[in-house]
């Protein structure tokens, strides 16, 4: 594989991986967040102050930094849960800024210009460069995927989809809708905080650009067009969208411009993304296994 | 009746929001085993009643007990632990779950506390068969599999009266659970209650239609304008000039006594 | 002291550009419940087909006019062809169609005008001059009279007139207004319309006021006007120019007369989330 292959599959597999976290909070448990970069920041920050400033390693930070992710998680999500939708949508950008802004005015985290010197992962003596880092990011990948499996099968999960159905019905079903938007919340952030952690570790230097509010509508769009909801629209997005800009370099000037369209045709046609209920591309699958495929 | 004794009790029970005095001091017990029927005209305050009770209101005063302990101000989960199933005026199905789903998320009520939720699975066997046990009691087995949000309006209602009873309740509170159904759904419904009742979970409903209410209830409380304006037999209330004065002032339903 | 008041004044004066863009926001909010971001697309349109008339003609009211009229189109536009078809979706999916179509906005001014910033170098029609010791430039002086003259048109239209009764109507209950002979779709038209017209002529003042119009001019407004109607009550037209007013100074003076450290463009996020935990129907009350 070539060093270019590498370096576009490692991306998109940290963008799957923040992604399947986004997925958990919008997808499973249906609250909004248009602020998901700056959990992905949160957590890419804290592994690069543990690892440049305190001298930890990846492996002894990562718990701390999955710790740090959880507890910023948990209280910037107690507030904003207690609105809904719109309201919801614009807390969650407006945490983006403030986050975005403190990674930009605090001199700690190095202001514009981020913070650098971040050192590779280290397994076993071997420092992990190229195949070896995407081969961590897939395992990781790996683990989120069956994660989100297990949690599709749990009480909680079950609890989740009903609290996105319906909060009212849920709650008179014994179901407290704070603790599970709050514990679907969590667990997102959690998962962005890896795969910030992981990005850290392959850029070497972060600044605060790499989470600002764009960031996290790319990371909603991956969600929206793979399938919001499924186990394996997140992936497909990721793909998709990690991929095609590097297919239309030739015409990069138009790049952004026929990523915006590409969205909005998305969500104007097939609101449900590529592998959602109802869509064109899960009943193609459907029709080639010869019968309904719900891999919920 | 089976009763001993009251399994709700309601003292003082006062809402306000804002300038609107929606319910003004409402007392009345509900006996072990019996129907109560909660009747009124529009906008007297039945549903704020309901929802004080089931917790979604907190009340402004008075105080709720429920199968022995104070109840008021606990939250709605809180009140389906304790075993308060309910239904809803407008249904609210889990629309995008299937009919058995629905009933197995209310068959999960002991998971949801702690922190097993997430180690334990759902779709087992033995929950499934507790949710087929469920529909068939309501006479839904044929859609177990069907999308909840596609049943016609009488299979929502007796769909969220299954989901209610996988909270294995002590009192059930039903909101209008004849409104718009046929005819012959109304008689269907009217045995599911009765059967219900005969197996011992107390029934508060809210009832605006006067006939299927007043056959059904062993005993009815009329609200109007947010206070109690009478208690008593059916008989007795449909006959109370106060009761009928309510209802024809309102050019409400003519034949308010006709079921009797 | 004088230059508290100069600062005072020109915390004003960016306070009503904030209004111009946000009150069309709030009012499309209020009647049809989308949370238009591409709004902001539309004022950047607005600064550009201002900047490329003026720049053709030289006649800054003849920019003004065409400007608001194609905004005006372009807004409803986006309600027809975009929103109206997605309303039987969950809000978010009309949320992400509108940031989806900013962002194409934003990209198509960049590649239709190019990335740089143009110089919106003239002075708007009005006298400068000096009070007591304060001085208004032509430019300070056109975004008050401007802004303000849009404003009490806007209270006339409002609170006067059939179309503001059918407006306000339909932003309270659109079933009932509906019932009693209003035309809803009408009322939305015009409330898009409305709102995209007055964004563009405060993309010509901001292009003016800060002599530049570039394709990301749009970026902050966006999002700051998303949390202005929070502050100022959810789809409350009133309360939306009063959090803008309210911005516009507090910004100014904070950080630019008191020289807190703070991150200028995220003080209205954090009134929002102040806002929001303190009272969460917004400052000036709102919808339950």
């Amino acid at each position: 594989m070539s060093t270019y292959v590498i370096t576009v599959a490692t991306f998109i597999a940290i963008q799957a991986i923040v992604a399947y976290g986004l997925n958990i909070i919008v997808g499973y448990a249906g609250q909004i967040s248009l602020g998901h970069a700056a959990f992905f920041g949160i957590g890419a920050y804290s592994a690069a102050v543990l690892s440049t400033k305190a001298g930890l390693s990846f492996w002894s930070a990562l718990p701390l930094v999955l710790l740090i992710c959880g507890i910023f998680g948990a209280l910037l999500g107690l507030p904003s849960l207690r609105v809904r939708e719109d309201f919801l949508a614009i807390t969650t950008i407006g945490i983006n800024f403030i986050v975005e802004a403190v990674f930009l005015y605090v001199p700690f985290f190095g202001g514009a210009m981020g913070l650098g010197g971040i050192p590779k992962v280290v397994f076993f003596g071997m420092r992990l460069k190229g195949g070896g880092l995407l081969a961590l990011c897939l395992v990781c990948l790996a683990l989120v995927i069956l994660l989100c499996r297990w949690f599709t099968k749990s009480w909680a999960g079950l609890a989740c989809r009903a609290v996105a159905a319906d909060e009212s019905a849920a709650s008179s079903s014994g179901i407290s809708p704070v603790r599970f938007k709050l514990l679907a919340f969590v667990l997102g952030t959690v998962i962005a905080g890896l795969g910030g952690s992981l990005y850290a570790h392959r850029m070497g230097f972060i600044t605060p650009a790499d989470f600002a509010f764009p960031v996290s509508t790319m990371i909603l769009s991956i969600i929206v067009l793979g399938g919001m909801g499924t186990l394996w629209g997140p992936l497909l997005g990721a793909v998709i969208l990690g991929a095609l800009p590097e297919i239309f370099r030739p015409i990069a000037d138009y790049r952004m411009l026929l990523y915006g369209a590409l969205l909005l045709l998305m969500v104007r046609f097939q609101p449900g993304g590529l592998l959602g209920d109802a869509s064109v591309l899960r009943s193609i699958l459907a029709r080639m296994k010869g019968g309904g495929g719900r891999d919920r | 009746m089976t009763g001993d004794g009251a399994i709700l009790s309601v003292r003082g029970l006062s809402k306000r929001f804002g300038g609107l005095q929606a319910v003004d001091r409402v007392s009345f017990d509900l006996m072990r085993g019996e129907i109560l029927g909660l009747l009124g005209p529009n906008g007297a305050g039945k549903t704020t009643c309901f929802n004080m009770i089931s917790g979604v209101h907190r009340p402004t005063e008075g105080t709720i007990h429920f199968d022995g302990r104070r109840t008021d101000g606990l939250e709605p989960h809180r009140m389906a632990e304790l075993g308060v199933g309910r239904t809803f005026q407008i249904v609210r199905p889990f629309a995008s779950m299937t009919v058995a789903e629905n009933v197995m998320t209310a068959l999960g009520r002991s998971n949801y506390r702690g922190i097993h939720p997430l180690f334990r699975r759902w779709d087992t066997k033995p929950c499934r068969d507790g949710a087929m046990e469920l529909l068939e009691r309501v006479g839904l087995t044929s859609y177990a599999a069907r999308n909840a949000g596609q049943l016609p309006l009488g299979d929502h209602r007796r769909l969220e009266i299954a989901r209610a009873l996988a909270l294995a309740p002590k009192l059930l509170l039903l909101d209008e659970s004849f409104s718009g159904l046929r005819h012959e759904e109304v008689a269907r419904m009217e045995g599911l209650i009765r059967s219900l009742s005969d197996s011992g979970i107390s029934i508060l409903l809210i009832e605006h239609n006067m006939k299927v209410a007043m056959s059904l209830s062993q005993r009815v409380v009329v609200l109007d304008h947010g206070r109690k304006l009478a208690e008593g037999s059916p008989e007795a209330v449909a006959a109370d000039p106060e009761v009928i004065e309510a209802y024809l002032g309102k050019g409400g339903i003519v034949d308010a006594a006709g079921g009797v | 002291m004088d230059l508290f008041l100069e600062q005072l004044f020109n915390g004003l004066a960016i306070g009503a550009i904030y209004a111009l863009i946000t009150l069309g926001l709030a009012l499309i909010y209020g009647i049809f419940g989308v949370l238009h971001v591409a709004h902001a697309g539309v004022y950047t349109i607005g600064a550009y087909i201002g900047y490329g008339v003026y720049a053709a003609t030289g006649n800054l009211a003849l920019a003004f006019a065409v400007s608001a009229l194609l905004c005006a189109l372009t807004g409803v536009a986006i309600e027809r062809f975009i929103y109206v078809p997605l309303m039987k979706y969950p809000p978010y999916v009309p949320l992400i169609s509108s940031i989806a179509l900013f962002m194409a906005t934003e990209e198509f001014c960049r590649l239709v005008a190019g990335p740089y910033v143009l110089s919106f170098s003239t002075n708007l029609p009005f006298p400068a001059f000096s009070f007591s010791g304060i001085r208004f430039s032509s430019n300070l002086t056109g975004v008050y009279v401007i802004a303000g003259a849009i404003f009490f048109f806007l209270w006339i239209l409002t609170t006067k007139t059939e179309t503001g009764l059918a407006l306000r109507a339909t932003s309270m209950d659109a079933p009932i207004a509906s019932s009693l002979g209003i035309n809803g779709a009408l009322a939305v038209d015009t409330a898009f319309a409305l709102g995209s017209a007055i964004a563009a002529v405060a993309g010509i003042l901001v292009g003016i006021y800060y002599n530049e119009v570039h394709p990301d001019m749009g970026a902050m407004p966006a999002y700051k006007s998303l949390a202005l109607i929070v502050v100022g009550g959810l789809g409350s037209v009133e309360g939306a120019v009063a959090a803008s007013l309210l911005l516009g100074v507090a910004e100014t003076l904070l950080i630019g007369f008191a020289a807190i450290p703070l991150p200028r463009d995220a003080l209205a996020f954090i009134a929002m989330i102040f806002v929001l935990m303190w009272r969460p129907t917004g400052l000036f009350g709102a919808r339950s």
